[in-house]
């Protein structure tokens, strides 16, 4: 059984996964750019939570109907963070974060 | 017997093999994602990200959630975004997504994270459940989602009509103000 | 697997109200009709409010101990339901006259309140997250609900993106401890912790989890999105997100980590003491600072949310009563000094600082409402607030004196901004001497958060005494 996968394998994944996301949460400037990053964020967390299930609750499979309630919450996010994006352009004409100013951060 | 456990460790090695392919193309998207200077293209690669995803999901037994992933994400998700970008920016694509100087702090401090995390990880003791996945999983998945998750799922509903809602209020045209195209 | 509907009574019929409303509105043809929406929702809150405490006594869990109904649960409806229908009361006069689409609006604030009740009713962290999504999600959309104000606009996406921020590590939190407890239900981590089930990605997890509820309740240093998403959104709206979302996430805190992680107490207690004391500092230093009122308010709840967090820290059945007395008295000071601001916002268009000189003359009743709100959040006796510290400050006495010392001098450094106020509306003369008249359901709503501020400053047994048998009954329970 040398070779085989366990679950720290895919800890170490989603945690690769995960700080690009929270690098690229932090550092961007585009408000669609947060988004994404935050996305890839939430794919980390998918894939701890398959994983898991996988190895210690596989016929509960807690972590797979948790994976799915997070996708949809995700998507949701994605909707709505456009359609603010969208209000915001026509109104500010901006997507930068930086020319969110007018209260201060 | 002999011949039983060397098929398991093919198996495995082929296991390990897929493994290693997803998960390179994965972070490779995943960087690109958050480094490439056209949004377009951190877009795209962001849908390697996804089928990457599901191809990882497969490998874990979770051949329903693939298919989620895919036609959510890949299909839902990115076409929305793409959209999302070009709408809103009518410039110059070449220089849509640039890095502010926060990366100087963010990037250190993801790495000592990710370190932290990946070690800990890596020397943590793991208890294997015994039983394996069903397969099949949509069969098990579909009573377990709506009897015994009963209230999580009433919850998305009543969270996607929320959001349904919202987005239409702020997408709405506005009548009063010349500007709104 | 069996349904208990009579536990869910509150949850089903906050649905149903929150469909009807929404039903209604697009039946109803005339705008003029849509103002009755408002009145409709009050009633409607009121039934269930009473439902609520009338079912008190009926108690369980249901779905294999996925949903809980408890009197903890009972408490923490009681409270969001009740600032719920203040909010409601008090903003009637702002919101017909800065809000034009009543039904989104109420229907909205409904069901986040349903997202609160589901989110600290969670047996396991998959109800848990989506209770707290539905309450965010429904935020970020009334935060950004007036959408031709480029404020409300910003504020709804800079929400937006910390909030999804804070989720993702919250998520990463919650999966990172199902896989090292290896279950969902908060009750059988709390077992497997107790049989020596330990893994240091638990640490790791807790220590995010931390960050993501940190996060809700605005406590520093993740509070970064409090003033601004508190300046921004309608004042009603700030005034629930203040009360309601901090109240429910105190709520969800307590749960999880007293019901989780109680055997594992010295990890976190030095990680929650620090994070109330950089509360309690950033919240109540920078707001000397502001001219907003808003924004003011938003430190001065940045601060609150140290001193609540306190009791967390005591990890004890009179921590609990602290945090749930103290969250209690909040609701009415909070939503007395925001009712007194909208108004104030509906007749001067203006949330200034400056521009509540002579507010004592023009309106007596809102001045002297958000002096005593003020004072009681400071903690002067006999307000509630003085009540509420000292059942926060008592229990940690012995373990983090310093803690307390810190609390004591903040409070009476506290007391200096809020007198600034004070100062303005009573002592300068008003640049335009008109009487600010107040709508007749805010003028209720101030008087009844006045009374109840003096009422549980003075008698604060009774609703004490009940803290003090829920508090208990958490513990034994678990």
């Amino acid at each position: 059984m040398a070779g085989a996968l366990n679950p720290s394998y895919f800890v170490v994944l989603s945690a690769a996964l995960f700080t690009i996301g929270i690098y690229g949460a932090l550092s961007k400037k585009n408000a669609i750019a947060v988004l994404i990053s935050i996305e890839l964020m939430l794919g980390a967390v998918n894939i701890n939570l398959v994983a898991f299930n996988k190895y210690f609750t596989p016929e509960a499979f807690s972590g797979q109907i948790f994976a799915i309630f997070v996708i949809t919450v995700a998507a949701v996010e994605v909707g709505l963070g456009l359609a603010l994006i969208i209000a915001l352009c026509r109104r500010r004409n901006t997507t930068a974060l930086d020319d969110l100013d007018w209260l201060k951060w | 017997m002999k011949q039983l456990q060397g098929c398991a460790d093919m198996e495995n090695s082929l296991e390990l093999i897929a493994f290693f392919l997803l998960a390179g193309s994965l972070l490779t998207g995943a960087l690109m994602v958050v480094t490439l200077k056209n949004l377009v293209n951190s877009v795209l690669s962001l849908i390697v990200v996804f089928f990457s995803l599901a191809g990882i999901f497969i490998l874990l037994n979770a051949d329903f959630l693939a298919a989620v992933q895919v036609l959510v994400y890949a299909g839902g998700v990115c076409i929305m975004l793409v959209f999302g970008v070009m709408l809103v920016q009518r410039k110059d694509m070449r220089e849509s997504n640039p890095v502010n100087r926060r990366f100087l702090i963010a990037a250190p401090l993801t790495g000592a994270l990710f370190l932290l995390i990946g070690l800990v990880a890596a020397k943590s003791p793991w208890v294997k459940e015994a039983g394996e996945v069903p397969e099949n999983t949509i069969e098990h998945l579909a009573p377990i989602l709506l009897r015994d998750y009963v209230i999580p799922f009433e919850a998305v509903a009543i969270l996607l009509t929320v959001a349904l809602t919202g987005v239409l209020l702020l997408v709405k045209e506005v009548k009063d103000n010349g500007r709104s195209s | 697997m069996n349904i208990d509907f009579s536990l869910l009574i509150t949850e089903i019929s906050l649905a149903i109200l929150g469909l009807t409303v929404f039903t209604l509105g697009l039946i109803l043809p005339a705008k003029s009709s849509q103002k009755g929406l408002g009145t409709f929702s009050l009633c409607g809150l009121l039934v269930i409010l009473a439902l609520t405490i009338a079912s008190w006594g009926n108690q369980g869990e249901t779905l294999g101990g996925m949903y809980l109904a408890d009197y903890f649960t009972s408490f923490f409806k009681i409270l969001s339901l009740t600032a719920l229908i203040l909010v409601i009361l008090g903003s009637k006069n702002y919101v017909n006259s800065q809000i034009e689409n009543h039904l989104e609006y109420y229907s909205t604030l409904i069901f986040a309140t349903l997202g609160m009740i589901i989110m600290f009713s969670a047996g396991d962290f998959i109800t848990l997250y989506l209770g707290l999504e539905l309450m965010t999600i429904s935020f970020i959309v009334l935060t950004s609900f007036r959408r031709t104000n480029g404020k409300s606009l910003e504020a709804g996406m800079k929400y937006l993106l910390l909030a999804g921020l804070s989720s993702a590590v919250l998520l990463y939190g919650l999966s990172l401890v199902y896989g090292a407890a290896g279950t969902v239900f908060i009750k059988e981590i709390a077992g497997n912790i107790a049989q020596g089930y330990f893994n240091p990605l638990l640490i790791v997890g807790l220590a995010m989890l931390i960050a993501g509820f940190g996060f809700k309740i605005s406590a520093a240093p993740f509070h970064m999105w409090a003033p601004d998403v508190y300046e921004g959104a309608p004042t009603p709206v700030t005034a629930f997100l203040a009360v309601g979302s901090k109240a429910a996430s105190f709520a969800v805190l307590i749960r999880v980590f007293l019901g989780a992680f109680l055997e594992m107490q010295e990890q976190w207690t030095m990680l929650i003491a620090f994070l109330a004391a950089l509360s309690m500092l950033i919240g109540n230093l920078t707001a000397f600072a502001q001219t907003n009122i808003k924004r003011m308010l938003a430190f001065s709840s940045i601060a609150q949310a140290g001193y609540i967090l306190v009791g967390l820290v005591a990890a004890n059945e009179a921590g609990i009563k602290g945090v749930m007395f103290y969250s209690f008295i909040y609701v009415f000071a909070t939503i007395g000094a925001f009712t007194v601001v909208s108004e104030v916002y509906n007749k001067t268009g203006s949330d200034d600082i400056a521009d509540y000189a002579g507010l004592s003359q023009r309106a007596p009743l809102a001045a002297v409402v958000l002096l005593i709100s003020m004072l009681s959040m400071a903690g002067i006796p006999p307000l509630a607030g003085f009540t509420g510290k000292y059942y926060l400050f008592i229990t940690v006495v012995q373990d983090y004196l310093w803690l307390v010392y810190l609390g004591l001098i903040l409070s009476m450094v506290s007391v200096y901004y809020y007198l600034r106020v004070v100062l303005v509306m009573f002592r300068d003369e008003p640049a335009d001497p008109a009487p600010l008249k107040l709508g007749s359901t805010a003028s209720l709503t101030l008087w009844l958060t006045l009374a109840a501020t003096l009422f549980l400053g003075i008698y604060p047994w009774p609703l004490a005494k009940l803290a003090n048998t829920v508090a208990i009954a958490f513990l034994a329970g678990l």
